[in-house]
């Protein structure tokens, strides 16, 4: 719909024929903000579109031919399949374009995805076998349920009743049980209790991303039922994906605000950043690393609050009621890079690309499991860039981020330390 | 397979499988439209077409196989080098060969004779931060900081800090040119050694071919290389700083400085720019359509509606804005001189400096000419003059009064007469009338408003830069030349005689007039018959 009624609802392409058609193909969505531009290195952000080249890769050919698709002058193939999900969906051009124009890039990109899905063409086959692992066993690996919870220490023991929460997510109760282990022992020498949900079941990031709504809508429903079932009043998460998950992608999935959640949703560093400022957690053993900081797009530039909108598109494209556009101005970019100034013996240096600039790991959103090699890829620019600013270790927020540049370092036999921040702010206590 | 399947394995042989292609969703993704520099009007739906292949070559070598391979097989091309210019770098004819050149990005920068030797892949952020770095600095056009900086370089490559050197032609030191046969062709410094100090080179100057005032849009062969001159830069770092979209360049204000000035009239503008540049002093100056205030106050289009709707004739006719750049090239006294000679210059015209940002987002590193589509969704540049300021001025004012006739599907603007400045020091007087329409509604308005600007161009004997490649040739040729047509059209019938390189330009809009029903009423000039290319 070009003009008339409205709704921020990615379920619907039309929803989107506006944002698409109005792509200048300036190409802010590839290039690193021009005023950060560093130069001849380095000075793309988008994964997709620095990886294949082609601008049918870049945010500006993905309207283009979205523009198609809606216009039913597309077929369907495998390349058109690629070029939808070899895309980490990180958020970047979609902050690049709202530097300068109102389009609502990444949801477009979203709605193309759940377009391909209800067109019975997507997802790809390998998040066909997550989907299952996710019904099957309410995590993606599949694995048993029964072990959800094997990551606990023996000396850390989540409360009955807590005000907080703490969701752990399938990565790091399954694969990264150090994330896991490390957040709960920041929470006990804080003091804060916690508790853990009666039965932890999968958050729905990758159904959501793949375009599985009708899935990960029903998930969404089962888990915030769970949560509000224990009265929590803060749903704390170790993970970038999930903290967006439940943060933004819940609210938009069934239609209500962040707020109207009934619960706050945080992720482990805006807390440990509150608590620090505070004087409550104190960051006194010394960390001698140099190391630097890689946002994860989740906790990011993708992490403001959803508000539903519903209303029209009228003369010059203009949108009544007005629309609080979501510019990934207001991320959790601050948070962790206090935290860890604040640790004695840190050396923060910053990357090249940093905050909204930041170049993806290249794993999430479905995208590690369909292209293991572009996600292995975009790990591995990622590192070069760690390389360039003389860093020893790359810090993150997410067990994905963590688990990719991990897997990517050691294959080409780096020396470089990979660190989650909880296992860094637990050095520090 | 759009292209016959052995062109395609010969093009494929040239710079491997992964990096041609011409599979439909990928041909797809080089579409022009709808969205962006002159899309969605008439001249985009009707000439422009998706490619049939698109390929991408990494080195001149390759390039010039490929152009003798379409030669070969007659298999049309055009270069691409970020798409950015809208539907005039884009394919116009059927099966179409898009030549994408973002490989290309080689980049060799000469600290010691301030110059650079880049290709179409790189872009002018790129170039302007390699540059700062090492304290110079280059003009980023007003095309914005994503403009490839060979294109913008042949194709425009001006911007307020053009006010001490003009056009861009002087600071293009050497070219590599395929020509659209495959010949390489050196010019300048580049025919003679790999010293890019020099601009001239052995035998004619041949940049003329590329450009004269704007370029021919690719339709003479393929930049492959170009060294530009830099030009020296104070010291001082401007930092980059804030979160998107609110980012921008500190400005270190003691060497570089942004100063606003309400003027009580027109008139006091351009005596200014005068004596600035009689006086020798600002690294540029210029007056802005009135509007990008409100772009750059406003959080969003509906914002800037808000803003802008508060406008009338009156407010617009009485607001005369100047904004002057300082820049401290050799030491902090100089810009302590500078603005005192300024502020007497100004205080002496019945001006008044406004508090101004000691920032930039603008021309420095273009990162906001993408905003200039905030508010309706469709904008073109329908004409720049570079004349005297006397020339200037009147363009854009009688632009304004011709625009009344077209407005809706225009962008109301309250008679704003564009953009005016002066260039090499107060010698050359710029002209830019931009427009502005909402894309969604009737716009054959906006084609004939673009036509009827050349016509009134010739009626009112106002020099234009827009011929060629963007007018009908036989409106502008007989008026202009009286036969700088036939004369294009002979050394395009030379270099290209199998007129294989980007058809149909230089007769495109002659083609697009003949093509769309809603333009043959305009058309009241002779011209031979012209043959639809596909």
């Amino acid at each position: 719909m070009l003009k008339g009624k409205l709704k921020l609802d990615v379920t619907n392409l039309d929803n989107f024929e506006y944002d698409m058609s109005k792509c200048i193909k300036c190409k802010g969505c590839t290039w690193v903000d021009h005023i950060y531009m560093p130069g001849m290195t380095f000075s793309t952000r988008c994964p997709s579109a620095t990886r294949y080249l082609f601008d049918s890769y870049g945010a500006y050919g993905k309207m283009r031919i979205g523009t198609a698709m809606l216009e039913g002058r597309m077929e369907y193939s495998d390349e058109l399949l690629k070029i939808l999900y070899a895309c980490t969906l990180c958020g970047a051009c979609d902050v690049g374009c709202k530097r300068n124009l109102d389009l609502e890039i990444e949801l477009t990109l979203e709605a193309l995805r759940i377009k391909a899905v209800q067109d019975g063409k997507g997802p790809m086959p390998q998040h066909k076998k997550v989907a299952q692992n996710i019904a099957e066993k309410h995590n993606r690996f599949g694995s048993p349920h029964a072990n959800r919870n094997k990551w606990l220490p023996g000396d850390v023991k989540p409360a009955e009743k807590a005000d907080v929460l703490y969701f752990v997510g399938c990565s790091a109760a399954y694969t990264s049980p150090e994330i896991a282990q490390s957040t709960v022992k920041i929470l006990k020498a804080s003091g804060t209790p916690f508790m853990l949900m009666p039965d932890e079941w999968c958050c729905g990031n990758i159904l959501y991303s793949v375009g599985m709504v009708d899935e990960a809508r029903e998930l969404a429903k089962r888990n915030i039922e769970e949560v509000r079932k224990t009265g929590a009043k803060t749903l704390l998460l170790s993970c970038a994906e999930g903290y967006r998950m439940w943060k933004v992608d819940y609210p938009k999935l069934l239609d209500i605000s962040t707020d109207e959640l009934g619960f706050k949703v945080v992720h482990l560093v805006e807390f440990v950043d509150e608590l620090v400022k505070k004087g409550s957690l104190k960051l006194k053993k010394k960390v001698n690393l140099r190391l630097t900081y890689h946002d994860s797009c989740s906790l990011s530039r993708l992490s403001e609050p959803w508000t539903p909108w519903e209303g029209e598109r009228g003369e010059w494209g203009m949108v009544s009621p007005r629309l609080e556009r979501r510019r990934g101005a207001n991320g959790v970019y601050q948070p962790p890079r206090d935290i860890l100034q604040a640790i004695p013996g840190v050396e923060l240096v910053e990357m090249i690309r940093m905050k909204e600039n930041a170049f993806c790991c290249g794993a999430g959103r479905g995208t590690k499991e369909a292209f293991p090699d572009f996600a292995s890829w975009a790990a591995k620019e990622r590192l070069e860039e760690v390389k360039a600013i003389g860093a020893e270790a790359i810090v993150s927020t997410c067990p994905w981020c963590k688990e990719n540049f991990a897997q990517a370092a050691s294959k080409d036999g780096e020396k470089l330390k990979v660190f989650d921040i909880s296992e860094i702010i637990l050095a520090a206590i | 397979m759009a292209i016959s399947q052995e062109a395609y394995k010969d093009l494929e042989a040239i710079v491997g499988k992964e990096y041609i292609s011409s599979d439909p969703v990928v041909c797809e993704g080089y579409r022009s439209g709808p969205g962006g520099y002159e899309c969605g009007l008439g001249y985009e739906r009707v000439m422009t077409k998706i490619p049939g292949c698109v390929i991408m070559p990494r080195t001149t070598q390759e390039v010039q196989k490929i152009v003798k391979a379409c030669n070969r097989y007659k298999v049309p091309y055009v270069p691409y080098s970020t798409g950015w210019y809208g539907p005039r770098s884009h394919c116009h004819v059927d099966d179409e060969l898009l030549v994408d050149l973002k490989r290309m990005d080689d980049f060799e920068i000469d600290d010691k004779h301030l110059c650079v030797t880049v290709g179409p892949g790189v872009i002018y952020s790129q170039l302007q931060e390699e540059a700062m770095s090492r304290g110079m600095y280059t003009i980023v056009g007003g095309g914005g900081s994503q403009c490839s900086a060979i294109a913008n370089m042949i194709g425009d490559g001006w911007s307020p800090l053009s006010y001490r050197i003009g056009l861009p032609h002087r600071r293009i030191l050497g070219t590599e040119l395929v020509l659209p046969d495959g010949e390489l062709v050196l010019m300048g410094s580049l025919a003679t050694d790999e010293d890019s100090f020099w601009g001239e080179g052995p035998g004619p100057d041949l940049r003329g071919l590329l450009r004269g005032f704007t370029g021919l849009r690719g339709c003479l062969g393929i930049v492959t290389k170009m060294a530009i001159k830099l030009l020296p830069f104070q010291p001082e770092r401007l930092e980059p700083t804030g979160i998107s979209p609110h980012t921008t360049l500190e400005l270190p204000i003691k060497r570089v400085k942004w100063i606003n000035f309400t003027m009580p009239s027109k008139d006091s503008m351009k005596k200014a720019m005068f004596e600035m540049a009689k006086a020798e002093i600002g690294g540029g100056v210029t007056k802005v359509p009135i509007f990008w205030r409100a772009i750059a106050k406003a959080s969003c289009k509906e914002d800037y509606w808000d803003i802008w709707s508060k406008e009338s004739e009156e407010t617009i006719s009485s607001f005369h804005l100047l904004r002057v750049l300082l820049i401290a090239f050799t030491s902090e006294e100089q810009m302590e001189y500078e603005e005192k000679i300024l502020n007497d210059i100004i205080t002496e015209l019945g001006g008044e400096a406004r508090r101004t940002r000691p920032s930039d987002e603008s021309w420095f590193k273009n990162a906001d000419s993408a905003g200039m589509w905030l508010m309706c969704g469709g904008y073109i540049s329908v004409d720049y003059v570079i004349e005297t300021l006397e020339h200037a001025i009147p363009h854009g004012e009688n632009y304004a009064e011709l625009k009344k006739k077209f407005t809706p599907p225009l962008m109301p603007d309250y008679g704003d007469p564009g953009w005016f400045q002066s260039f090499e020091l107060g010698h050359q007087g710029y002209s830019e009338f931009l427009v502005y329409w909402d894309p969604d509604v009737n716009t054959d308005g906006v084609d004939h408003f673009y036509l009827e600007t050349s016509k009134e161009n010739i009626r009112k004997r106002f020099y234009t830069s827009l011929l060629g490649p963007h007018q009908p040739l036989y409106l502008t040729g007989p008026a202009y030349g009286p036969n700088y047509h036939t004369w294009l059209l002979k050394v395009k019938d030379e270099f290209d005689p199998l007129f294989i390189c980007h058809p149909p330009v230089p007769l495109a809009h002659d083609e697009f007039v003949e093509k769309a029903e809603w333009m043959r009423p305009m058309k009241d000039w002779e011209s031979p018959e012209i043959k639809p290319s596909s």
